[in-house]
């Protein structure tokens, strides 16, 4: 009796085993949130369409880094595609995990993407930056733009606002008045990936950055690079006590809740903020490129993009799956989904953009063409790393804002090699 | 059932036979191969394989080979300064979050046993924090702490006093955490004292008090020496614990602010799957290990000494 429980269920595991493999044809690994809530959506719609199955694996942010991360280590072949944050996409090609797409759209008659992709969401899935094979597609048309409540930086004086003196002007004011319940400014503080994400745009806005153009160099500690420190720790004087410690949640909830009158944020929060059963400020908020310093202001690009993984069994089919989601008319229901498109015909579509959801697409779309993309390094999650845990410390006051360069600029040295 | 042409039954068939006695000769093989697979498997493998790790230059490209690097890896380790801050903030929890938990455990189990014997329904309550999944409570007390919106600053509020950024704050970030681990593990150490107290011996406490003893004389002279092996196991298990904290540290502050609350289980995690050196992350483990070991060894051994 027992032997043939037994029996049954190792029989029981080895077919579910071998259907849950076989149930597949296409594994994608996405991110939650809007952007893996997309691409699932878009997945079951192929299944219906196509007849392909395609999976979709849903992990939070860092994990599927990891998770690609591994999978390229083992060449376990477990994902045939990754809807990867831009920024990874040095670490996974330059490691041999990402195929090159250019056979691919060969095969297919094409010389590669079309020209209705803005430019700078296609450079950033070439690896070399701009100039070598496309290792991917975009699919989310991330980058920064700055939120803010018009009517309140009105009370503070300031009607638009257009430099970071606009914004700390407005900020410091909302903040004194706000009786530790209001504040004018907030951002992301919190260790690693989001001090460094609301940091690096006021970087660049005062003409600094974190390598010289051939990467031959670290260049944080510069007088650029002070000057923008200085902004920042005004900025954090008059932003909420805690915000050391805030990532996208705790600002998006600031925002919302009509704590917070400013901030750089990402395009998918726009659909919180117009929501009325999430949000107090329905309406009230304004979108705005992001401030400029002593130079122009630019945001970070923060794209997903999708890329076949080298050990995947099923490329083609892939790549065919790519293709159709990133198509057109794709974008434009992933953008009726709730994510930011890249594709010029569907930011400038009138069906969408006569819609109040989509107010912003006209800011976002400069936003994308004048970002800056985050420094392509193999190293870059280290180095992110490192410089988070300086800015950290600047915010938090442990340090000065000078040794918090002068620390970043010996940690990146360290991690890079370079001089 | 087999039956030959004249009816008698066959070899095969008759029991004890050929597969079957084999299978009863080697029941206990069989009965424990399934637990030694496993073992096998998620325990031993994985230890010889962090070991071979350890002494390696790991590339994250599969197509590069692993470059032996001897003890490379460990020599890192005198090197590395967020090592050593994760090694010092480890440090820091361990002594005050064990030194805590112990104190209110054991202050609890003297007040329940000795005065409130039979409330029972109490010392269920007082377990529940013990029995939660350690990421629910992580998420709860980010909740609690959450400056803007948690309902520890909503009270600091109404009484009037300076809100805090808890989690957030530099000076109070690892007290937070402290906090939150001592919620959640003092009922461990309540547990373990109270099965102690409950299986004292009455005669010594009847002649102490004969001989006109005093609480506190016979708490330091006969509990205490009598719950010697109970506290030591506890803070043994404790101490192991805590030097393995992950889920609080990552949930309430991943680290920050400022480096403040990184701990070593989660700069192996970052220097593992963050920074893909797996290498580097299995030196780190075994430095873990390492100290876990001997800190047990000598723990132990001071113990059975005093005994």
């Amino acid at each position: 009796m027992v032997r043939k429980l037994f029996l049954t269920l190792a029989a029981a595991a080895s077919a579910l085993a071998i259907s849950g493999a076989a149930w597949a044809d296409i594994t994608v690994l996405v991110p939650s949130g809007s952007e893996g809530d997309g691409l699932r959506a878009a997945a079951a719609d192929y299944a219906k369409m196509k007849g392909t199955k395609v999976e979709t694996v849903q992990a939070p942010y860092a994990n599927v880094f990891e998770q690609a991360a591994n999978a390229g280590a083992t060449k376990s072949g477990v994902f045939d595609i990754v809807l990867m944050d831009d920024p990874w996409i040095p670490f996974f090609a330059e490691n041999g995990h990402l195929e090159d797409l250019t056979p691919y759209f060969k095969n297919a008659g094409l010389e590669g993407p079309d020209n209705d992709f803005l430019s700078k969401s296609l450079a950033i899935c070439r690896n070399p930056y701009n100039s070598g094979p496309y290792v991917c597609l975009p699919y989310v048309g991330n980058a920064q733009m700055f939120f803010y409540d018009a009517a309140k930086y009105k009370e503070a004086g300031v009607e638009a606002p257009k430099t970071w003196d606009d914004v700390l002007k407005a900020s410091k004011a909302l903040t004194e008045g706000g009786g530790g319940r209001y504040f004018g400014y907030v951002f992301r503080g919190g260790q690693g990936n989001p001090v460094v994400a609301d940091f690096m745009p006021i970087f660049w806005s005062y003409g600094a950055d974190l390598f010289n153009a051939d990467r031959s160099k670290v260049t944080i500690d510069t007088p650029e690079g002070a000057a923008a420190m200085k902004m920042f720790m005004a900025l954090r004087d008059v932003s909420p006590k805690g915000v050391e410690s805030y990532n996208a949640n705790e600002v998006g909830t600031a925002l919302a809740a009509g704590t917070s009158a400013s901030s750089i944020n990402w395009p998918n929060w726009v659909a919180t903020f117009e929501d009325p059963s999430q949000s107090k400020m329905v309406g009230k908020i304004s979108y705005t490129a992001i401030p400029a310093g002593t130079k122009p202001g630019s945001s970070e690009i923060g794209h997903w993009t999708m890329g076949i993984m080298s050990a995947s069994k099923n490329k083609q089919e892939a790549f065919d799956f790519m293709l159709w989601a990133t198509s057109p008319e794709q974008i434009k229901i992933s953008a009726e989904r709730g994510n930011p498109p890249v594709r010029a015909s569907v930011f400038t579509d009138p069906e969408l953009t006569k819609q109040e959801k989509f107010r912003h697409y006209p800011v976002l779309m400069e936003a994308i063409q004048a970002s800056t993309p985050r420094p392509r390094h193999p190293k870059w999650p280290e180095i992110e790393n490192a410089f988070g845990i300086e800015l950290s410390k600047a915010v938090a006051g442990t340090i000065t804002p000078e040794e918090a360069l002068k620390n970043s600029q010996t940690a990146v040295e360290q991690i890079t090699g370079l001089k | 059932m087999l039956k030959s042409a004249d009816g008698t039954l066959t070899a095969q068939s008759q029991p004890g036979g050929g597969l079957e006695r084999w299978a009863e000769r080697h029941l206990r093989y069989l009965m424990l191969a399934p637990t030694v697979s496993i073992l096998l498997a998620l325990t031993i493998f994985p230890s010889l394989y962090m070991f071979y790790a350890a002494v390696h230059r790991i590339s994250p490209n599969p197509d590069l080979p692993w470059e032996f690097v001897g003890v490379g890896n460990f020599a890192r380790l005198l090197s590395d300064a967020q090592f050593h801050v994760a090694l010092r903030n480890t440090i820091v929890f361990t002594v005050v979050a064990v030194t805590v938990e112990f104190l209110l455990g054991l202050g609890l189990a003297l007040l329940l046993d000795k005065y409130i014997r039979r409330l029972t329904f109490l010392k269920t309550v007082l377990m529940i924090p013990m029995m939660l999944p350690p990421i629910a409570v992580a998420i709860t007390w980010k909740l609690i702490y959450e400056p803007q919106f948690g309902v520890l600053n909503e009270i600091m509020y109404r009484l009037g006093l300076p809100l805090q950024a808890w989690a957030g704050d530099v000076n109070l970030a690892m007290f937070s955490i402290i906090v939150a681990d001592v919620w959640q593990w003092t009922p461990f150490i309540f547990l373990l004292m109270l099965a102690g107290l409950a299986s004292l011996p009455v005669e010594p406490y009847e002649a102490a008090a004969i001989d006109g003893a005093s609480s506190w004389r016979q708490f330091w002279d006969l509990t205490l020496p009598f719950l010697k092996p109970v506290i030591a196991i506890a803070l043994l298990l404790r101490v192991m614990d805590a030097l393995r904290l992950f889920d609080l540290v990552f949930i309430l502050t991943g680290g920050g602010p400022a480096d403040r609350t990184k701990v070593l289980s989660l700069y192996i995690y970052q220097v593992a799957y963050r920074f893909a050196d797996p290498g580097y992350a299995a030196a780190i483990s075994l430095f873990v290990l390492f100290v876990t070991i001997v800190f047990s060894t000598w723990f132990m051994k001071r113990m059975r000494l005093a005994d």
